[in-house]
């Protein structure tokens, strides 16, 4: 190889042409990454960042096009090729890590022939032992067990399918590796992993690598250089260093900041500390006694007991990994999911053996956002539905004009404007829009109990902090007492009175998340917090170990014993 | 005014440039996502199934209905236009001809294709009440109910209606259009249910559903005002769909002879041109002139159903 | 069978036995709710046969215990049920005394040959052309020329077949116009039969696949349409493979899923179109059978006929529903 840059955009501009006229999805890109560079795009979506990656494969989408421009990778003009000459230089010399790394894989071939067939399609038919060693090196350098070729992907974990993916990308030793979004379905103990593995590889190959992402953090620690995308164009590119520590361009200052930090400054503005709404009964508002929740063989939740008691209003953060039984506690206090043993108890009752009196009475004082906003409004209705029927139902409306007032004035609590939003159809609105809908419509009911099931985690990064801080007014002040349920441990750390961290069903640490999060004792919650991407330099992932390995420390947490560390008022939780 | 940050609104934002022409061809194309049910293949199968029930009801008034009944008219006549074996050409008293019995074409099809039309509309009307109230019974109830039921379809699925039909109808000889209709709708609410099962079971785990249950919202109210009307698009396609069986068993019983007797209907008609020999005879105005109103009705719901996969499911109308 | 899920087989299993009993039920209890009495159909016959019949109660009652209708009738349901267990169904009535089984096993093989061949030759080409309707390389031709086919498969094979029998075998006279094989040759092993058989079966077959493939092409197509947005479609095609090999191994290999349970569903269906097709070519199968015992009445012979042929679509659903693990991997992983 000549030391070319491996890749050179010049003047690149991409066009989608479009019943309203023609939109330029990238414009006047000029870009160039040099050999064993690793350079991150990072915007959000819709920034372009996609869009550039596939005009470098050739593979965009219908009816995208590339204007004008040059994509030259190492003195090769991508865009002279020929379609045959295209197909041969994808994965032999520019490698492209997909995204949905679930569904990257073929379902119904096993590995070890999906490797193959992208070296056959370059280098022709060979001996079947030669692809399987060569399939098998592949595998092990990204730390797979050389057996796993031999089976289905759906077999295989996320992180292992990822991974499958890398070796498949770096097989035929490219020029270049584009890994789009490549850890963005995975937990964060797994994001390291792989993150890991691929910065080693494409080291040990000396290639090129664009990560794309919108993270910053991960691209903090991931990255030698920064291309900062904004409604396809470039508005920053430097070295990390330069734009973590000084970034020129105020929408990179605000990808910055919209990274929750553990310590650091909040970004909520605590100011009534509302009281708790009145209450009939004397009796906790709600209790779980020795819950448990098995699927099959699997126990999803261990016993659990707690009682909350809502005089004083909280906000309890459950953190943990997907599979920790975090959503599964979630649909349990809703009702929507008996528990195998044990009793949930609203204000003495059992959620389970409710009239019908006492089930509406119930419904209208424990509400929730979910974490899909996309899925939360019925295509069929305009969004206004979503707020008035439950108002209507609960008897909260005195008349068509109270039920509009109260819809307005909901809506501007939470910083929409009523006139836009409210007739609108689902589909006419953005994702954060209808989120914050959503918390609109709790506030609105005024229930006693709120619980919050990831409720940023699908929303623009920019817009998390916005939501996040609606949330936090329904406690501070509306008096209303929040359960909220995150992986995010940053979030936790600000908004929350008291952490409880959730792994494999069992509370392994809980207490308020000055202590829990900010000096973690249990070894599952420091492995979380280890795996955190910072997106600052000085702050090495996991303190900057090399012989960070994640199945020791696992297997070291599922021996330790929970860790209490201090109690709030209102929040009792049993001890094991 | 909060701030959008989506695809579509940057796009928005963009000033077209001028496009050729194949841009605004393009664009035009595009611009049918807006409203889904100006489908040009729904538009064109609506019509043509109007058009055969416009033929039966303008028909009844315009021209004689008598004239179905054996010996209204001279054997044998070809169409307006043509010559028979006999040398005898059509005449505009029997635009398409009469058949072997006397009977005349048009008054044929003027009482026969609505007739046709109206079994396979009636068989799927209550094969589709069955399907929903199994189909929603099946996936919101779970357990045996959901069981049983999911079996029974499933048998039944499997089990050709025809046969049992023919086995039906040989067993009790002549009966009416409704009877007829009565005894093929227990032949298709199987796909319905099944389909409405498992809409109803990926509903059930969707976000606005539980949002109505937060709401205090009743079954009731989950199932007919919350779930219903977004099967609305699936539930036309099966509609569409079991019409369509409907109409192939009906006419299928009546080629066989079975069916209705005294009742002209198109599948009657020829199956009586196969037994007089119509075809070798060259009568083929007899079996012909049925089979093509027989095609132009499956034609039209053929396009019906295309038209409502592209308005249900829009990835298929990129392809048009 | 090592591989296939114990609950799984189980399940199938269940689903084909019911199947069975329920048909077998419901094809012997219709003719028990008709007001028509066998005895007096088969007296009728012998009475048109000899001008008239003399001590005509004693013969009915002598043709009552023949054909068993004298006895209770849940004794005559389970005679009939174990009956079916070894395809006895009695003797026809209107060609008695041949045993029914006998009459089915001499029309069986034509309509399974005729099946096989014309379903198998209808999914494949089916298939091939719905994939190739999405297939972005296909030629611009093929894209055109499928969707004007498919106004064809919105007709039912009995009018595709009068066209067809119309067209080539009265008008053009390629083919001949009934029948199965010409009645100037031998049945035997001898190319002449073998050839006018083929010869015979050429038009039942094409009217039966012109009219049936397009059911595939249009399921085949929406299919396609989604699994080509697929990842794992974008990142065969990121690998730099052959579209061609795209098209096999990725695309229609995931697609084809679906349409192997969708096929099973659709025998039962396919085969009732058949019979009616056979009924139209005078050809020897089951459906030629099934309609000379409907116009005689021949209640033993129709049971028989509609048991054996739902017997046949429970089976290759069944045989399917078997196959399908070794297919899908992922179904073997779920259910284990």
């Amino acid at each position: 190889m000549s030391d070319k840059p491996v890749l050179t955009l010049r003047d690149l501009s991409i066009e989608f042409p479009t019943p309203k006229g023609v939109v330029q999805a990238v414009k006047n890109l000029d870009l160039t990454i040099q050999k064993g560079r690793r350079v991150g795009f990072i915007g959000e979506s819709g920034s372009g960042k996609t869009t550039t990656a596939l005009a470098v494969m050739q593979m965009l989408a219908e009816p995208g096009r590339v204007a004008s421009g040059s994509i030259d990778l190492v003195g090769t003009d991508v865009l002279a090729l020929t379609e045959e000459e295209m197909r041969k230089t994808r994965l032999s010399r520019i490698a492209y890590i997909p995204q949905g790394a679930m569904n990257s894989l073929n379902p119904v071939m096993r590995i070890e022939p999906q490797l193959w067939d992208g070296i056959i399609a370059h280098e022709g038919h060979m001996e079947r032992a030669e692809l399987k060693r060569r399939s098998d090196a592949a595998l092990t350098s990204v730390g797979l067990p050389a057996h796993t070729g031999e089976l289905f992907p759906h077999e295989l974990s996320g992180g292992m399918k990822q991974r499958v993916c890398i070796a498949l990308g770096i097989i035929l030793n490219p020029d270049l590796i584009i890994a789009d979004e490549p850890t963005s379905a995975l937990d964060v103990v797994t994001q390291r992993q792989v993150m890991q593995t691929l910065n080693d590889i494409q080291a040990q190959i000396g290639s090129g690598l664009i990560l794309i992402g919108h993270d910053m953090g991960l691209m903090a620690q991931s990255v030698d250089e920064l291309a900062v995308l904004k409604d396809g164009e470039l508005v920053e590119h430097g070295t990390v260093k330069q734009i973590i520590e000084a970034p020129k361009h105020p929408y990179t200052q605000d990808l910055i900041s919209s990274v929750p930090l553990v310590g650091g400054d909040s970004f909520l503005n605590p100011e009534r500390n509302a009281e708790a709404p009145k209450r009939d009964s004397s009796e906790p508002l709600l209790r779980f006694e020795k819950v448990r929740k098995d699927y099959g063989a699997v126990t999803a939740l261990h016993p659990m007991s707690f009682a909350l008691q809502g005089d004083t209003p909280q906000i309890i953060s459950i953190v943990g990994q997907s599979g920790s039984g975090k959503s599964t506690m979630g649909s349990i206090m809703l009702g929507f999911n008996p528990p195998s043993q044990g009793r949930v108890l609203f204000e003495g009752q059992d959620v389970a053996a409710m009239n019908a009196a006492q089930s509406l009475e119930f419904r209208k004082n424990v509400q929730a956002v979910f974490q899909d906003p996309y899925a939360c409004f019925n295509p069929f209705y305009r969004v206004n539905h979503a707020l008035k029927f439950p108002f209507k139902q609960f008897g909260l409306a005195q008349s068509e004009a109270h039920t509009q007032q109260a819809m307005e004035e909901a809506c501007d609590a939470v910083g929409l404007d009523p006139d836009l939003v409210l007739s609108r159809y689902p589909h006419q609105l953005s994702g954060g829009q209808r989120q914050r809908l959503i918390v609109a419509r709790a506030l609105m009911l005024s229930p006693k109990l709120l619980i919050a099931d990831e409720p940023v985690s699908m929303v623009d990064a920019s817009l998390r902090a916005t939501i996040l801080s609606n949330i936090y007014d329904l406690k501070d002040k509306y008096g209303i007492s929040i359960l909220y349920i995150t992986h995010d441990l940053a979030t936790a750390y600000h908004v929350s009175d008291y952490v409880m961290v959730l792994y494999k069903g069992h509370v392994v640490e809980a207490g308020p998340p000055k202590e829990v999060i900010g000096q973690p004792q249990h070894p599952y919650t420091q492995l979380l917090i280890d795996s955190i991407p910072w997106p600052d330099l000085d702050r090495a992932w996991g303190g900057g170990r090399s012989d960070w390995d994640p199945e020791t420390l696992e297997a070291e947490a599922e021996r330790a014993s929970a860790v209490y560390r201090g109690d709030v008022v209102g929040f009792e939780l049993a001890r094991v | 005014m909060p701030n959008y940050s989506t695809d579509d609104n940057a796009a928005e934002a963009e000033t077209p440039v001028s496009m050729t022409r194949a841009e605004r061809r393009q664009a035009r194309r595009i611009r049918r996502f807006d409203n889904p049910w100006m489908n040009p293949k729904l538009i064109w199968g609506v019509s043509l199934l109007m058009g055969i029930i416009a033929l039966g009801l303008i028909g009844r008034v315009l021209w004689d209905p008598e004239l179905v009944f054996t010996g209204s008219a001279p054997l044998k006549l070809p169409p307006l236009g043509f010559e028979n074996l006999r040398g005898q050409p059509g005449v505009l008293d029997h635009p398409l001809g009469t058949d072997g019995g006397g009977r005349d074409m048009l008054a044929l099809i003027i009482i026969g294709a609505p007739n046709t039309l109206f079994v396979g509309l009636l068989a799927s009307l209550i094969g589709m009440s069955i399907g929903i109230f199994l189909g929603f019974s099946a996936g919101f109830l779970g357990g045996r109910i959901d069981d049983t039921i999911r079996v029974l379809a499933d048998v039944m699925i499997t089990i050709p209606p025809l046969l049992i039909l023919v086995v039906f109808q040989s067993a009790f000889g002549d009966v009416t259009l409704t009877i007829m209709a009565l005894l093929i709708a227990g032949f298709v609410w199987q796909s319905p249910t099944r389909l409405i099962r498992a809409q109803v079971l990926s509903m059930k785990q969707s976000g606005y559903v539980q949002m109505a249950q937060l709401s205090g919202a009743s079954t009731g109210h989950i199932m007919f005002k919350e779930m219903l009307p977004n099967l609305v698009p699936y539930l036309f396609g099966s509609f569409i769909a079991s019409v369509t069986t409907s109409i192939v068993t009906a006419v299928g019983l009546e080629v066989l002879g079975l069916g209705p007797q005294r009742i002209p209907t198109l599948g009657r008609t020829i199956y009586e041109a196969i037994n007089a020999g119509a075809l070798i005879q060259n009568l083929w105005w007899w079996w012909g002139i049925p089979t093509l109103l027989l095609a132009t009705m499956f034609i039209g719901l053929l396009l019906i159903n295309l038209g409502l996969d592209e308005v249900s499911n829009p990835r298929l109308r990129k392809l048009s | 069978m090592g591989r296939i899920p114990r609950d799984y087989l189980v399940n199938r299993l269940v689903t084909l036995v019911l199947t069975i009993l329920i048909a077998a039920t419901i094809i012997w209890i219709i003719p028990r709710l008709s007001p028509v009495d066998p005895a007096e159909i088969a007296l009728g016959r012998m009475a048109s046969g000899a001008g008239a019949v003399a001590n005509s109660e004693e013969i009915l009652a002598q043709l009552r215990a023949n054909m068993g209708i004298d006895q209770p009738l849940i004794v005559q349901y389970f005679k009939y049920l174990t009956g079916a267990l070894v395809f006895d169904f009695g003797l026809s009535t209107a060609a008695f005394p041949t045993p029914v089984s006998t009459l089915i096993l001499n029309a069986l093989p034509w309509t399974l040959g005729l099946m096989i061949f014309s379903l198998i030759i209808t999914f494949f080409i089916g298939n091939l052309l719905g994939a190739l309707m999405v297939w972005d390389r296909s030629p611009k031709l093929v894209r055109v020329a499928i969707p004007a086919a498919m106004v064809f498969t919105s007709i039912p094979p009995i009018l595709s077949g009068l066209l067809l029998m119309w067209i080539f075998a009265a008008k053009l006279q390629w083919f001949p116009l009934t029948g199965a094989y010409s009645i100037f040759v031998e049945p035997g092993w001898t190319w002449d039969f073998v050839s006018s058989v083929l010869y015979h079966g050429f038009l039942p077959a094409l009217s039966i696949v012109i009219v049936t493939f397009g059911f595939w092409t249009l399921g085949m197509r929406g299919l396609m349409i989604t699994v080509q947005g697929e990842d794992y479609v974008k990142l065969a095609e990121a690998k730099g493979l052959r579209p061609r090999y795209i098209l096999y191994r990725y695309m229609i290999r995931n697609a084809i899923l679906p349409q192997i349970t969708a096929f099973a569903l659709k025998i039962g269906l396919l085969i009732a179109g058949q019979v009616l097709v056979e009924r139209i070519f005078a050809y020897n199968g089951m459906g030629k059978l099934l309609y000379d015992a409907i116009l005689n009445q021949d209640f033993p012979v129709i049971q028989g006929v509609s048991y054996v042929i739902i017997l046949m679509t429970a089976l290759s659903v069944f045989l399917v529903d078997l196959l399908y693990p070794f297919i899908d991997p992922r179904i073997r992983h779920e259910a284990a």
